[in-house]
């Protein structure tokens, strides 16, 4: 992990780097990931720090100048955040709901808010003496289709969960869907439903994770797309970017292809860009859609008197929910689509408590879409949606056989 | 009672993680109007044994493995048949084995396992499906 932290700050110079946790560690098996680390690093799919210790983890954050993430998909991180901290890094991903639903199958939500909230405590005491840690929200969920009102308003619940227990430093992290209108809008959403939901106190920063659903195989097509990404975060705003690689169709990318995953990006930031423009009425009217939309997802719940009661009921009914969970403890009964343009809709809310107006867009918004209401052709629509840019490859039309080696 | 209710149970081998195809597969089966227990991702064949216990007029046992490790994950199938659990035909696809080229090999194995059906293509599930409701066992291939 040290020599690819090296290179990859001596390679592309990013403005802060992450390490990225091993499965057997996110599960808190550390006694397997130590005896793996032991035998076997090479079958490590992640840096096991809790395994290494916090003397390691302190030498590792040391050697680069600067700062370290941890990413990794925990529903319960508690020894992972104590190691982190110990080892001195002060930025931090994940959430009781965006670690839980995308990464267990069958941890209650009760169970995984309550261990984050003991994350955020702790982060709390260190905002007191001084230290701030960066919380971010990993708003990418299940990372296929997911429309920008669910990702935000999980986001937002988390981080006035985050706020309460006294979280000042909240990083809210979008997913690129692929519809420059519709993610530039997302973005703009984050300063925006800060201001609107969480306290002064709190410093609020909007992170575009490029597109994480199916990648294109051809490099070319897979460079563009990572142009798309950084072009997108920068028009939006974003203070951060996590990069993708044009190795992500086939796997865990080496080096190489992350220090080019960096560069196109920062390429895509270039001031000889400045000439791309967008249609910046269609981004306000899409991001009052968001705005709305995710105020009628949180408001109910905020107004509650026990948040993450309120949180757990809305899973359980319907009223929170995600597309193509991992989790039992989630619905997945809301159907994304795309338009006729790329963006993200909601081919079916589910029970989610959306208003009339809010509903009748949806529906306004797919007119001229191939959708089937009432057939078996919805799946293969959603199959093509998710194959979006894996269809603009040189092998055109992904059969399906492939869409699912492939979609995770 | 039972002929009429074509009920299937549907789940990801034990140590696989992938959702969407899962969720993908459930839409289509429940579209063309099976009845599915979907048991979701990273289920022991002993979860899938417990759920046909439960659903006894099951007709299938509906497993996809997309990451490779079908054979490891679908190890107890001879020893559950042996003691007279998931009596029903096992039909199982996605990714069978790790690389990209799949052998032959690699797909006999998973039959000396005891897997009834192997599929190449989810869009072919209902029909084989169809198939096993009819009174003698078609050939999915």
């Amino acid at each position: 992990m040290k020599s690819l932290l090296l290179e990859l700050e001596s390679r592309a110079a990013p403005d802060l780097l992450t390490v990225t946790i091993d499965s057997h560690t996110r599960l808190k098996h550390f006694a397997t990931a130590e005896a793996t680390l032991a035998r076997n690093p090479g079958h490590l799919n992640g840096y096991p720090l809790v395994a290494h210790g916090w003397g390691r983890g302190r030498e590792l954050n040391e050697s680069v100048k600067v700062p370290l993430e941890v990413r990794h998909g925990s529903p319960d991180a508690r020894e992972l955040l104590a190691v982190s901290l110990a080892s001195g890094i002060a930025s931090f991903e994940g959430g009781g709901i965006s670690y839980n639903l995308p990464y267990a199958k069958d941890v209650p939500l009760q169970e995984s808010l309550e261990a984050w909230r003991q994350v955020d405590s702790l982060c709390g005491v260190f905002a007191e003496h001084g230290v701030i840690v960066d919380r971010e929200m990993f708003g990418t969920l299940t990372a296929v289709l997911v429309p920008p009102s669910i990702s935000l308003a999980i986001s937002v619940l988390e981080a006035v969960l985050a706020a309460r227990e006294g979280v000042r430093c909240v990083s809210i992290a979008y997913p690129q869907g692929g519809e420059a209108l519709q993610d530039i809008a997302a973005l703009h959403s984050i300063p925006l439903l800060a201001e609107r939901y969480l306290p002064e106190s709190v410093e609020t920063f909007s992170v575009l994770h490029q597109y994480m659903g199916v990648f294109p195989k051809g490099r070319s097509v897979a460079d563009a797309l990572i142009l798309y990404g950084g072009l997108v975060g920068r028009i939006g705003g974003a203070a951060k970017i996590i990069t993708k690689t044009n190795h992500e169709a086939y796997g865990i990318p080496d080096t190489r292809a992350n220090v080019e995953g960096m560069r196109v990006t920062e390429a895509a930031c270039s001031s000889f860009l400045d000439f791309v423009q967008v249609d910046q009425e269609r981004v306000a009217l899409e991001r009052d859609w968001i705005l709305c939309e995710v105020a009628e997802l949180v408001e109910p719940l905020l107004a509650c008197d026990d948040l993450v009661a309120a949180i757990c009921r809305a899973f359980a009914n319907g009223s929170l929910d995600v597309p193509f969970s991992a989790s039992r403890h989630a619905r997945s009964a809301v159907i994304p689509a795309r338009d006729t343009r790329g963006a993200i809709r909601y081919r079916d809310c589910g029970s989610l408590p959306f208003s009339e107006a809010t509903r009748k867009r949806q529906a306004q918004s797919l007119s001229g879409t191939n959708s089937d209401p009432d057939g078996l052709k919805v799946i293969e629509s959603i199959t093509a949606d998710i194959n979006y840019f894996a269809a603009h490859d040189v092998s055109k039309g992904e059969p399906l056989p492939q869409l699912l080696q492939e979609a995770s | 009672m039972t002929t009429e209710t074509r009920s299937v149970i549907l789940g990801v081998a034990a140590s696989d993680a992938h959702a969407v195809a899962n969720h993908l597969i459930a839409g289509r089966l429940r579209y063309a109007g099976f009845a599915v227990e979907n048991l979701g991702v990273c289920t022991p064949l002993e979860e899938f044994a417990e759920a046909l216990e439960r659903s006894p007029h099951s007709i299938a046992i509906v497993i996809g493995s997309l990451n490779g490790h079908a054979y490891e994950d679908l190890r107890s199938l001879p020893q559950l048949r042996a003691e007279g659990r998931l009596d029903r035909p096992v039909i199982l696809g996605g990714n069978l084995s790790v690389g990209s080229r799949k052998s032959n090999e690699s797909l006999e194995l998973l039959r000396g396992l005891g897997v009834d059906v192997i599929l190449d293509d989810p869009d072919k599930l209902p029909f084989v499906l169809d198939s096993l409701c009819r009174p003698q066992l078609v050939d999915a291939q």
